[in-house]
């Protein structure tokens, strides 16, 4: 399988408000929604791990074949899922950062309500 | 026997069956041992309790007495076997020794080949020997003891199986957990390397070590395994992944995403090798995981799996049910979606019933677009004369329709619910507009209306239709009650693929519903556009041009026919008729309607020309009015001339509205207008331009050059005739048209110039009659032989676009003229509306200005030569000017004439118009260029210089005798000669231009947008005298 992410941001209620996929894999129809189930499996690990570290960078917690799910809980428990096919946990983790700001900034809009789809 | 194996070896088992099987036992003999052994089943119900009993006795003294001793024999035995073999300091001394030689011998890639008698498997025995009397202890030692023998001849199956007896024996014994845990798994990777051949000793591996983690609760990690389990062979895994899914499931606490994840995965295994049950049954316990999930990739492939699966097993009704889950959701791409609806359709046609899908809004209807066209006093020729703005129509009509009616809004009076006005019948429009993501291919919609309030008596209409992807078609849908009342317009139904229903109410989401017709006020509720008011039918005309073409050529002349229509009972009488374009299309005569065309243009001998001109009077009205007595009776048609002009090239839309009125008919509504539309595409064909020029030698007559561009791509154009409109003019070719354009046709991209004399034909002072056809406003420019008449252009037809044209080109002034020119194109490749008549074009060119010139002009006449005898006396000549007045105020005009530049102080003007050096930038001053020098240099033999030089030099030579200065007065439009005399003292050739024009034109009252000059000087132009002596 060739290069390919996904990245989705899941809100407190296990629903997806942000989804972004990128990779040059042409993808076959049956495996379109691959990600999405591996991501959503993997929340269940999420919940057992979140709690049990202070950090909110929980690098790679699951993995399903050679992809490889890395999760970023935030303080109001918003999971950021990548899951990604090759792993480099600094490159991860800064990403993760990145997205954590920008998702402050949106959540600092007036006019977007927490737990709502995030469009942009 | 006994005697054979000696009497403590055989023991005697009585077997007798009991009758009947009656015989109940309490318990099956195997229930302390197998809890799960069913009680209902009556293992032995043919054997009596006794029998039984002898049986376990028998059994139990088979293995304590003779199997457990042979066994510990055995252990003894192989223990001592290999405690002097490999035990101690010397043996394993030894061992490395030996093996060490070994190892270069056998190398193969499953490691060395030990036989049974091989101390390995020797020692391999002792374990499973000691495994089976529990004594762990031995057992394991003794592995271990192998485990890195076979470690180091890198027999890797056989090192896995013996870690595989390590860890079950760890197991067993109850201590270090991970012990236990790290030989399974160092066994179940030692499998894994080994490849698909020993899958099955991976798989019990991994089972063993499943079962040893989940006795010890680690369920989370025996799901792992079970995971890790999963090979190349489909069932297998698929099996593997539900177990590893159900472990999730009881995990604590549960995963149930996982569960759900590994239900799907282990769903789609089975789906693979065909176990379509299993795969249902997988996939319907992740739905109940996934019910509700806003995750919606994962929804609509479960779902949809599900579905199809469902509706390969024949299971259609269920199929549907789960396919209906995936269809309405927007944040599918379209090949999902396509693929989605595509096997949905295919399911719902399989069951074979019509199920009506209120969640899938396909297609789409675009609610904006929806109009509903009714018909009150209004009425349409066509669909596309409806979806006219209701502005143009009514400025259309302003002048035409009663005012009371026109004021008056149906609607408003609708809403005070008081019944008086009619439609006979409202289409609705259902704008059906398709989102570009939602549409398969080629698939066929079927769609009907439904309306609600009357069930009976109502025609509704259906309408057949496919849509391709992306496509966005109108779809008209009509509604014709049959009987008075109300009707209420609910919404619309369609069926999809004629299976799948679908309903679009227009109520429910009527928020930018606009009703075509009539102001709405803001109180109106929509539901009240779409309710009508139905009354008993009325008089209805139907009208149309039949043979109206929708592309032709700028210039187009034709004899179109509008047919009146009126199918209903009663005659409508009192007919008006308005066109929006008169430039385009006009009314005819009756008398023309069954003329044949171009011969009825053609020039009579006793035509009466007044007549067309007093019609077009009329006709800039813009409002035709039919004949009193004509009135379109019951079920019959009535034909009216109508002359179509293709006037400009561009997109023309022609709007036509007929008044009519209703007889005897005790109805409010008394009158209805019929409204046409019709769209033609007129492309450019000729250009044809005009200039004209004052011809300097004569007075009244002009130049007239035409420039024929013919801009079309192929076709040809044979030129006939030019005409200038009015009386006044007359034009005569300067040169036969053979010589200018010997084929008399004009092809594609071909230029024609063309020469004419025009010439100003005064009335005379008694201008009763003027016989036109002395004037020769005609040119013929065909063939000089073809003896077809000339069109007349003074005639009806002509004469009115005529006038529309002078209208649209240009205010009217007088002192232009007018030029009609027309052509004809022999092949109707056009339209093919009439391939053996040829098509007639003209063009009209109004106003060509003669006004580019001064209002004043001037004509010298006299003797061009005189001989005289200069030794008697000096001559005297005497010259007439003509002075015209053009413009439509009265002029003063200034005559001066300068005495011949060298004899006196000469008049700075009169050099200045000679030196050609505009007076303005000469200031006090200047040099004059000298006469002499002009003399040295002009002694070549050029004979323009010559004529210069010789009347330069005899320019002292004649002077203006006579008043040197002349004021007189002309009346607009008047004549006036003014007598000149010279006197000349010697012979020679004498350019008498040295004279100037003064003229004033004195202000009109009303400045008529006359901006041009109002005062202006004017120098006179060469007149060349030749004066020779005499003898």
């Amino acid at each position: 399988m060739t290069t390919t992410a996904c990245f989705i941001i899941v809100s407190r209620n296990d629903i997806p408000i942000y989804e972004a996929e990128v990779g040059s894999a042409a993808k076959r129809e049956d495996a379109a929604q691959l990600p999405q189930f591996i991501l959503q499996a993997a929340l269940d690990i999420v919940q057992d791990l979140a709690w049990t570290t202070s950090a909110m960078f929980l690098k790679a917690i699951d993995k399903f074949n050679d992809l490889v799910v890395s999760v970023y809980v935030t303080a109001d428990h918003i999971r950021f899922m990548l899951l990604l096919d090759s792993r480099s946990d600094d490159g991860i983790k800064s990403f993760f950062q990145e997205v954590h700001e920008l998702y402050i900034k949106s959540l600092l809009n007036p006019l977007y309500l927490p737990g709502s789809r995030i469009t942009s | 026997m006994r005697s054979t194996f000696g009497p403590n070896d055989c023991q005697l088992l009585c077997i007798n069956s009991s009758q009947d099987g009656q015989t109940r036992h309490k318990d099956t003999p195997w229930s302390t041992f197998r809890s799960d052994a069913l009680a209902t089943e009556h293992l032995g119900r043919f054997l009596k309790l006794d029998v039984l009993n002898e049986i376990k006795n028998l059994m139990q003294e088979l293995s304590s007495k003779h199997i457990i001793p042979y066994m510990e024999q055995k252990i003894r035995l192989l223990n001592q076997q290999v405690s002097s073999t490999r035990k101690g300091f010397r043996n394993q001394f030894k061992n490395l020794w030996w093996r060490k030689g070994k190892e270069d011998a056998l190398d193969t890639t499953n490691g060395p080949v030990y036989t049974f008698s091989s101390i390995e498997s020797q020692i391999r025995v002792l374990g499973d020997y000691a495994f089976m009397l529990r004594d762990y202890e031995l057992a394991v030692s003794s592995y271990r003891l192998i485990s890195t023998d076979y470690k180091l001849d890198k027999a890797w199956k056989r090192y896995a199986g013996v870690q595989e007896m390590i860890g079950l024996t760890y197991f067993m014994l109850d201590q270090s957990r991970k012990e236990a845990e790290y030989c399974m798994e160092n066994a179940f990777n030692t499998y894994l390397k080994l490849g698909s051949a020993v899958q099955q000793n991976a798989t019990r591996c991994g089972l063993w070590w499943i079962e040893m983690l989940k006795t010890r609760n680690q369920i989370k990690e025996a799901a792992t395994v079970y995971f890790r389990i999963c090979g190349e062979d489909l069932l297998h895994s698929a099996v593997m992944l539900e177990q590893a899914s159900f472990c999730y499931l009881l995990s604590k606490p549960p995963m149930l995403h996982k569960y759900g994840f590994h239900l799907v995965l282990s769903g789609d295994h089975y789906k693979k090798c065909d176990q379509i049950k299993h795969a249902i049954r997988t996939y319907r316990n992740a739905v109940s995981v996934y019910r509700g999930t806003t995750w919606n990739l994962i929804k609509d492939r479960v779902h949809f799996h599900i579905g199809q699966w469902y509706a390969s097993l024949g299971m259609y009704d269920v199929a549907v049910t789960h396919m209906l889950e995936i269809l309405a959701s927007s944040h599918q791409s379209k090949t999902s979606q396509e693929l989605f609806l595509r096997d949905f359709l295919h399911i719902v046609q399989k069951t074979g019933k019509t199920f009506e899908v209120l969640k899938l809004q396909l297609p789409v209807i675009n609610i904006s677009s929806l109009k509903v066209i009714f018909e009150d006093h209004r009425t349409y020729a066509s669909p596309a004369a409806a979806s006219i703005k209701e502005g143009v129509w009514r400025s259309l009509e302003e002048d035409m329709i009663p005012s009371l009616f026109a004021k008056s809004n149906w609607l408003d009076v609708q809403s005070k619910l008081i019944p008086r006005k009619y439609k006979e019948s409202n289409i609705c429009v259902a704008g059906e507009a398709n989102s570009s993501n939602v549409e398969p291919q080629n698939d066929e919609y079927k769609t009907s209306t439904s309306t609600g309030d009357i069930n009976s008596s109502l025609v509704l209409s259906e309408v057949d239709f496919s849509l391709e992807g992306g496509e966005t078609i109108l779809v008209q849908l009509t509604v014709t009650p049959r009987v008075e009342g109300i009707l209420t317009i609910v919404g619309v139904k369609w069926k999809l693929s004629s299976s799948v229903v679908g309903l679009h109410n227009f109520e429910s989401n009527s928020v930018n519903k606009r009703i075509a017709k009539g102001r709405r006020k803001p109180k109106h509720s929509p539901s009240a556009d779409l309710k009508f008011i139905v009354i008993k039918s009325l008089p209805r005309l139907q009208g149309f041009i039949p043979s109206l073409p929708e592309k032709t050529y700028a210039g187009d002349l034709r004899h179109l026919v509008l047919e009146l229509n009126n199918q209903s009972k009663f005659p409508v009488k009192n007919l008006k008729m308005k066109i929006s374009n008169p430039r385009f299309l006009n009314a005819g005569n009756q008398s023309y309607l069954n003329v044949e065309f171009s011969a009825c243009l053609e020039k009579k001998l006793n035509v009466e020309q007044s007549g067309g001109h007093a019609n077009a009077k009329k006709m800039l009205q813009n409002v035709f009015h039919f004949p009193e007595d004509i009135s379109v009776q019951e079920e019959t048609s009535l034909s009216w001339p109508l002359w179509f002009h293709a006037a400009v090239p561009g997109n023309i839309s022609l709007y036509i509205t007929v008044y009519y009125e209703m007889e005897n008919v005790s109805s409010i509504m008394k009158f209805r207008t019929l409204r046409m539309h019709y769209n033609l595409q007129v492309l450019p064909s000729l250009d044809v331009s005009f200039e004209l020029s004052p011809c300097p030698s004569r007075l009244e007559e002009f130049l007239l050059r035409m420039d024929v561009v013919n801009k079309t791509s192929s076709e040809c154009f044979q030129i006939h005739q030019l005409s200038s409109v009015g009386q006044q003019w007359d034009v005569s070719l300067l040169q036969p048209v053979d010589s200018i354009l010997p084929s008399q046709s004009l092809f594609a991209g071909q230029v024609l110039s063309c020469f004419f004399m025009l010439k100003y034909h005064r009335k005379s002072s008694t201008s009763e009659d003027s016989n036109p056809l002395f004037l020769q406003s005609d040119v013929r420019l065909g063939p000089p032989g073809n003896s077809e008449a000339l069109f007349d252009v003074c005639s009806s037809p002509l004469a009115d676009f005529h006038d529309y044209e002078r209208l649209y080109q240009g205010m009217s002034c007088q002192g232009n003229v007018d030029f009609v020119f027309i052509t004809q194109l022999w092949r109707g490749n056009i339209d093919s509306g009439a391939p053996h008549r040829p098509l007639l074009f003209s063009h009209h060119v109004c106003h060509c200005s003669l006004s580019s010139f001064s209002p004043i002009s001037w004509f010298v006449d006299g003797p061009r030569t005189i001989q005289h005898n200069f030794s008697a006396s000096p001559c005297g000549v005497n010259l007439k000017m003509t002075i015209n007045n053009s413009s439509d105020a009265a002029s003063s005009v200034h005559v001066k004439t300068f005495d011949p530049p060298s004899s006196n102080s000469q008049s700075i003007d009169a050099t200045a118009s000679q030196s050609g050096l505009p007076l303005e930038n000469q200031v006090g001053w200047f040099s004059i260029p000298a006469v002499n020098d002009t003399k040295v240099i002009t002694t070549d033999a050029l004979a323009k210089r010559i004529t210069k030089s010789v009347s330069l030099e005899s320019a002292p030579q004649f002077i203006w005798t006579g008043s040197s200065s002349t004021k007189l007065k002309l009346q607009p439009r008047a004549t006036a000669e003014v007598p000149l005399q010279i006197c000349v003292f010697a012979p020679g050739i004498y350019d008498l231009s040295n004279y100037a024009l003064n003229w004033n034109l004195a202000p009109i009252e009303e400045s008529q947008g006359e901006a041009n000059k109002s005062s202006g000087e004017c120098q006179g132009y060469p007149y060349y005298l030749t004066v020779l002596q005499s003898t």
